[in-house]
């Protein structure tokens, strides 16, 4: 479904993803892991078109979308959440799901004259996505209005709801309580068994663990280590990764 | 008496400049900088329905249908030619604004190469007894202003609530990388907001242009009232926008109850300077730290 090949992205001297090559298949969750500063968010920003690359490629669903840019990104089918919680902040918490869930209904003369309706249908989806994080009190709330836990969860509703193919999660339970985590495990686990596929950058080794089908270790911008979850558990590369020689 | 006559009066201007900072505010609050050719805008706008009108005899509804059509297409052919053209070679917002004055510049002295520096005046209603109200007088033209601006007010606040494609200039208004990341065209979504944010110009033109003569300058006055009111009223939010720019009518009509009637432009920069001394995030603006 996805695959990035050969990517590199330097900043000056530093070599933030120095060669990259990997592939997300459909229905399975794969974990992107490593120590911080290891180039995983580079390579989501790269993925996702708000980072151009020096050179490689991205191929999604046989389509070359290394140039796209994030909203053409969006609109091919991969749906994206942020490590920092990012929503509109003067919207309320329904016009930010209901932005997310018809991304392509911006055209003029289809709003002007009215062709556009709000439907029940969708109105129904936004409520069930609430109810599921637990904000279906909410929705008429200004996203700005929120704290960070609660925020994080609009956010990752959205996400959700974002018409997709290809979900990348970077660092979905952090900051949330251990029962949502369970909530959000089955989510994922739902969205695997439906063909969807996940790509998810996450620091709980216990979560990443228990979900992946495949893990990627990064280190340094490259990738060190490749497999399994019980194959990267005993890889000695990935111990000096995150504990250093 | 007297003031009601005033209150009037203020209500007269004020919808003018709401009209205006409305459009201006909206290009602003979505595109985050400061478009001075919207003045440029307005003036064209009226100029053009003077030449469809007065010049060739057209029809005044149709003309004004084109007048209204062409302010559009101005401004998102200056947001074409221009601007996006600026953005895609990475231009910050002072090049744009730069642009904006340049753009001001170029079309009025366009106006005066083609209409030359006498004042025009379509005249397409002739002097009409005013009506008395409680004492004061108002003129069917005069209502009509008022009620239009109104109108036309009511229905953007409809269209930037209840239309996705409003809903979606309120979220690039808000974030734009998050609405790029939901899948939103911000580039698309500046071409819709120069063709509402011009069209509203347009029709700012039309009013002002049947109240009063026109001159090659007239945009750039008009700018400058609705660039007042859209600070007063706080910057960057468009209901601010109109708050502020009847707040500016008021004070200009209430000030010369008190002074002479040629420090009505210095009474508004004197509010102006006050809110920027003051509270430099206007009405309802949210300060940068919040």
């Amino acid at each position: 479904m996805l695959k990035v090949k050969n990517l590199k992205k330097y900043f000056g001297g530093v070599k933030a993803v120095d060669g990259c090559s990997f592939e997300v298949k459909q229905g399975t969750i794969t974990a992107l892991i490593g120590p911080n500063g290891s180039g995983k968010t580079t390579v989501f920003n790269l993925i996702s078109g708000i980072l151009k690359e020096d050179s490689g490629k991205v191929i999604f669903d046989n389509i070359d979308i290394t140039h796209f840019s994030p909203e053409a990104v969006s609109n091919i089918g991969i749906s994206r959440l942020f490590q920092q919680t990012r929503l509109f902040n003067n919207l309320t918490v329904k016009e930010n799901l209901l932005l997310a869930l018809d991304n392509e209904d911006t055209k003029f003369w289809k709003n002007v004259f009215g062709f556009n309706k709000i439907t029940k249908e969708k109105e129904e989806k936004i409520r069930e996505m609430l109810n599921l994080v637990g904000m279906e009190r909410f929705e008429n709330k200004l996203a700005r209005e929120f704290s960070y836990g609660q925020k994080r969860l609009v956010d990752l509703a959205r996400t959700i709801l974002n018409p997709h193919k290809l979900l990348m999660l970077d660092e979905p339970v952090a900051g949330v309580n251990p029962y949502l985590r369970e909530e959000i495990a089955e989510i994922l686990k739902t969205l695997k068994k439906q063909g969807e596929a996940v790509l998810l950058i996450e620091h709980d080794m216990n979560f990443t663990l228990k979900l992946a089908d495949c893990i990627i270790v990064m280190g340094g911008g490259k990738i060190i280590a490749e497999g399994k979850p019980e194959e990267i558990k005993g890889n000695p590369k990935v111990l000096e990764a995150y504990l250093g020689e | 008496m007297i003031a009601l006559q005033l209150l009037i009066n203020g209500l007269i201007a004020g919808a003018i400049y709401a009209l205006v900072a409305t459009g201006f505010s909206l290009i602003y609050s979505v595109c985050k900088f400061v478009h001075f050719a919207h003045g440029a805008t307005i003036a064209f706008s009226a100029y053009f329905l003077y030449f469809l009108f007065s010049i060739l005899g057209l029809n005044f509804g149709f003309a004004v249908v084109l007048a209204i059509a062409f302010a559009s297409l101005l401004g998102y052919g200056m947001n074409f030619f221009v601007y996006k053209q600026l953005r895609k070679r990475k231009a910050s917002s002072v090049i744009l604004l730069i642009a904006s004055f340049a753009l001001l510049i170029f079309f009025e002295s366009l106006i005066l190469l083609l209409f030359g520096a006498d004042v025009k005046t379509i005249g397409f209603i002739k002097i009409a007894k005013g009506l008395e109200f409680f004492g004061a007088i108002i003129t069917p033209l005069q209502i009509f202003i008022v009620a239009a601006s109104f109108v036309l007010l009511g229905l953007l606040f409809l269209f930037m609530k209840k239309t996705k494609i409003g809903k979606a200039m309120r979220a690039v208004a808000d974030n734009k990388e998050v609405a790029e990341v939901v899948g939103i065209s911000s580039e698309r979504i500046y071409d819709y907001v120069f063709i509402i944010g011009s069209a509203i110009a347009g029709i700012a033109a039309i009013l002002v242009g049947l109240e009063q003569n026109l001159e090659p300058m007239m945009g750039t006055n008009l700018m400058i009232k609705g660039f007042s009111g859209a600070i007063i009223g706080g910057i960057g939010s468009v209901p601010g926008a109109i708050l502020g720019a009847f707040l500016l009518g008021f004070a200009e009509n209430f000030g010369i109850w008190f002074l002479p009637s040629g420090y009505k432009d210095a009474i508004a920069f004197i509010i102006l300077f006050a809110f920027l001394l003051f509270r430099p995030q206007g009405i309802l603006g949210i300060k940068k730290n919040e």
